[in-house]
């Protein structure tokens, strides 16, 4: 264990902690950019900077080990002038996108830049068009709102362990670039992580405005793991879909169905009414007849062949309650043991 | 009642005397008032409660909608107390801006008093000489914000924009004219022997009881005392300006009108001040946390665009921290406390409405008075339902 002071309180915390940790132990702000929670250390923006009694330089509390006996210092003038001016150089290239960004309201970016009162740049850098091309269709990159904190890069590798995308380019010429399309399963992940509107999902491009949007904590339907998201619901639509970082078995990665897979939902060639074939032909018809049919259909086939000639196949897509009454409708009901389910497929 | 002598009534909340929807129970012996219970909450908006689910400068239009005869007073209220409890100051041109737009507001709001306590006890003609004058108020106010009773034109840390040109001229033309405007009014009514009959010593308060009551505003003041938040906690640099604080003798019902027509005039002086001493500059604190940055830079800065973008959308988040503020209102004394989280919604606001208070008075106000007295009372002490209710 090793005993410091942040900001003139005591902390004690094991050996091989960050002074970030720490410091947010007991519940001390630090501002970070670059750093998250899932991801270890990147130490590319500067903006946990700290200043510790007796070193001449600030460090970045977030890849800086605690020792005994130092003082932390986690704000100061000095320190904002040095987060300040560490702002103002990412901002220096930074297109003017707020407006349409989808990312508009809760970028880090943004918050960051309002937080510590930017409100002119001194300095402006020649602008540089660039075109980019992403491992997925499903991800649009946006090389210059990009900060270069590599969170996706390091998320792609430390999270799923693939290393499809990495930095290639220097200065302001660098940029996120695939390094293996194949390997890319477009799972989002890079998004999940990405500070600013650098990159963000292409289906739902444009369509909301985080504060116009409600997010309905949910389950992925689509398989049994259960991951927790949220749909993006804005005037009865879902037109995107996020989770919440550290929440529910998946801790905030998703894989491409739960991420993307949503529009299903209303697609407008999903049946809304039931169809019943007549004469070759699928004609609309009332819930009524069409359980009046398929009851009938039901009594006549156990009647004539006798229940065992009825099998029940269910989903791995439904609750553990519909499956439940299901069994329970095929056992009881039809008075048949032949039930089923996909995910022993 | 049970010996068949008191007489209950319902006098409103659809009646036209009783300043908005205010529902009287009253209750008679023979002519004579024995009982007097208020309903209020017929106007409730929830207003207190919108606006915790809205940023600090979106709840400035709510607030025009409390003492919507004197608007920009409220405005005035909320934005000081927002500002006392961000510990930020605006410029002095705002300042004294703020100043006479709060002044005309209160000769707006004692046009409508005029006008109508006037009319409530039969003398018609006032009306249509006062709201002839609030109509040239009016035109300013749209000038300056683009509505007329409900302007939102102050802003947490300034004003929404700078006076224009055609405002000051409409402003000088109206200083040179209200005098002779308010001369008018008084030969209708101050000597005038039938409003005198039906005001004097009726719905009589002494200053002790008035201060008890909690009144404030022309309604204490009627009552002798000189408390005026103007001249006691000066805010918006009031201080900067010469007035008198007119006050009654006596505390009944003429008492009250004389305080107020008296103000009319000390409301213009204190605009004449404001106008001629009207110092140059900005009118909005240069704050990159409160306000927007000017758009030429927005549309090519991007840290200007990113403030403005979350200024506009989020708005301006206010330390933790609790303040009570008031200012001097129409009806007397707006206080607003507010309770700040560190969001950028107020936690808690809650107003002290002059006129809650006002109407809590009215039982003792009126009780061994005629039923047609009733009527004066109302009239004298000025009350809103918009604010009472919220
Ligand atoms: S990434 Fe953030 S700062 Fe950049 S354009 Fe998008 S919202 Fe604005
Ligand atoms: S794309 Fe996003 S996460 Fe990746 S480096 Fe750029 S800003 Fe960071
Ligand atoms: S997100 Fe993918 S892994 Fe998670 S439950 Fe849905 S389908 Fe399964
Ligand atoms: S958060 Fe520490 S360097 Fe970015």
């Amino acid at each position: 264990m090793v005993t410091l002071t942040i900001d003139g309180k005591e902390v004690t915390v094991p050996q091989g902690t960050t002074i970030l940790e720490a410091a947010r132990s007991v519940d001390i702000r630090i501002p970070t950019l670059c750093y998250h929670d899932r991801l270890n250390p990147i130490g590319s923006c500067r903006m946990c900077v700290v200043e510790i009694e007796g070193y001449t330089h600030p460090m970045a509390a977030c890849t800086t080990p605690v020792d005994d006996g130092i003082e932390v210092v986690t704000s100061s003038e000095r320190l904002t002038r040095i987060r300040q001016d560490s702002l103002k150089l990412i901002l220096v290239n930074h297109p003017l996108d707020c407006p349409v960004c989808d990312k508009g309201g809760e970028c880090l970016l943004q918050d960051l830049t309002f937080e510590f009162g930017i409100d002119q740049l001194e300095y402006q850098a020649a602008k540089v068009e660039r075109d980019s091309q992403y491992a997925s269709p499903l991800i649009r990159y946006w090389p210059d709102r990009c900060i270069m904190c590599l969170r996706c890069v390091t998320a792609c590798q430390e999270i799923k362990g693939i290393g499809a995308i990495s930095i290639a380019g220097d200065g302001y010429g660098a940029q996120v670039v695939t390094v293996d399309a194949d390997k890319c399963q477009s799972c989002g992940e890079c998004l999940q992580v990405c500070p600013t509107g650098a990159l963000t999902e292409d289906l739902s491009r444009y369509k909301g405005r985080t504060w116009l949007i409600e997010r309905v904590p949910t389950t992925c339907t689509y398989c049994g793991c259960g991951c927790q998201l949220e749909l993006n619901v804005q005037n009865d639509r879902i037109i995107a879909v996020t989770t919440k970082d550290g929440v529910g078995i998946n801790k905030g990665s998703l894989c491409v169905k739960g991420r993307f897979g949503y529009e299903f939902v209303n697609s407008d060639e999903r049946l809304t009414k039931p169809l019943i074939k007549r004469d070759g032909k699928f004609e609309e018809a009332s819930w009524d007849e069409a359980l009046d049919l398929v009851a009938e259909k039901f009594s006549a086939i156990k009647g004539e062949y006798g229940p065992g000639a009825i099998g029940g196949l269910t989903s791995a897509r439904c609750t553990n309650e519909e499956n439940y009454l299901f069994q329970k409708f095929m056992r009881a009901a039809i008075g048949t043991n032949n039930v089923d389910h996909c995910a022993r497929l | 009642m049970a010996d068949g002598k008191i007489l209950t009534i319902n006098m409103g909340p659809h009646h036209p005397a009783t300043h908005g929807v205010l529902r009287l129970v009253l209750e008679l012996d023979g002519e004579t008032i024995v009982k007097v219970t208020p309903h209020i909450g017929h106007l409730h908006r929830g207003i207190e409660k919108l606006a915790e689910n809205m940023n600090y400068q979106q709840v400035i239009p709510l607030t025009d909608r409390f003492d919507y005869t004197a608007a920009s007073l409220n405005n005035l209220g909320y934005c000081t107390a927002v500002e006392k409890l961000l510990g930020i100051e605006v410029p002095k041109r705002a300042q004294y801006i703020r100043v006479i737009m709060s002044e005309l507001a209160r000769i707006m709001g004692h046009h409508l008093w005029i006008g109508s306590h006037a009319l409530d006890i039969g003398a018609m003609t006032v009306v249509f000489y006062a709201f002839r004058d609030r109509e040239m108020i009016m035109n300013m106010v749209e000038e300056v914000s683009g509505y007329r009773l409900t302007p939102s034109y102050m802003r947490v840390g300034g004003l929404a924009r700078d006076i224009t040109p055609e405002f000051i001229k409409c402003l000088r033309e109206f200083i040179k004219w209200f005098p002779t405007a308010v001369a008018g009014y008084n030969t209708l009514l101050t000597d005038n022997i039938i409003w005198r009959k039906r005001t004097m010593d009726i719905g009589v308060i002494s200053a002790e009881e008035a201060v008890n009551y909690g009144l404030t505003g022309p309604s204490l003041r009627g009552s002798g005392v000189p408390y005026d938040l103007r001249k006691v906690k000066p805010y918006s640099s009031y201080d900067d300006f010469d007035f008198k604080v007119p006050v009654g003798a006596k505390g009944d019902v003429y008492d009250r009108y004389l305080v107020r027509m008296e103000e009319f005039i000390q409301s213009l002086n204190i605009i004449e001040q404001a106008l001629e001493n009207l110092p140059e500059g900005p009118v909005n604190v240069d704050n990159p946390l409160i306000f927007n940055p000017q758009i030429d830079d927005v549309q090519k800065d991007i840290s200007a665009l990113i403030r403005r973008f979350k200024i506009q959308c989020q708005g301006p988040v206010i330390p933790e921290g609790e303040i009570y503020h008031a200012v001097e209102g129409s009806k007397g004394e707006l206080g607003f406390y507010l309770v700040g989280d560190g969001s950028e919604s107020p936690y808690r606001m809650k107003v002290r409405s002059p006129c809650f208070i006002l109407v809590s008075a009215l039982e003792k106000l009126m009780l061994g008075h005629m039923i047609a007295d009733a009527i004066a009372i109302i009239g004298s002490i000025d009350i809103v339902l918009g604010e009472i209710d919220r």
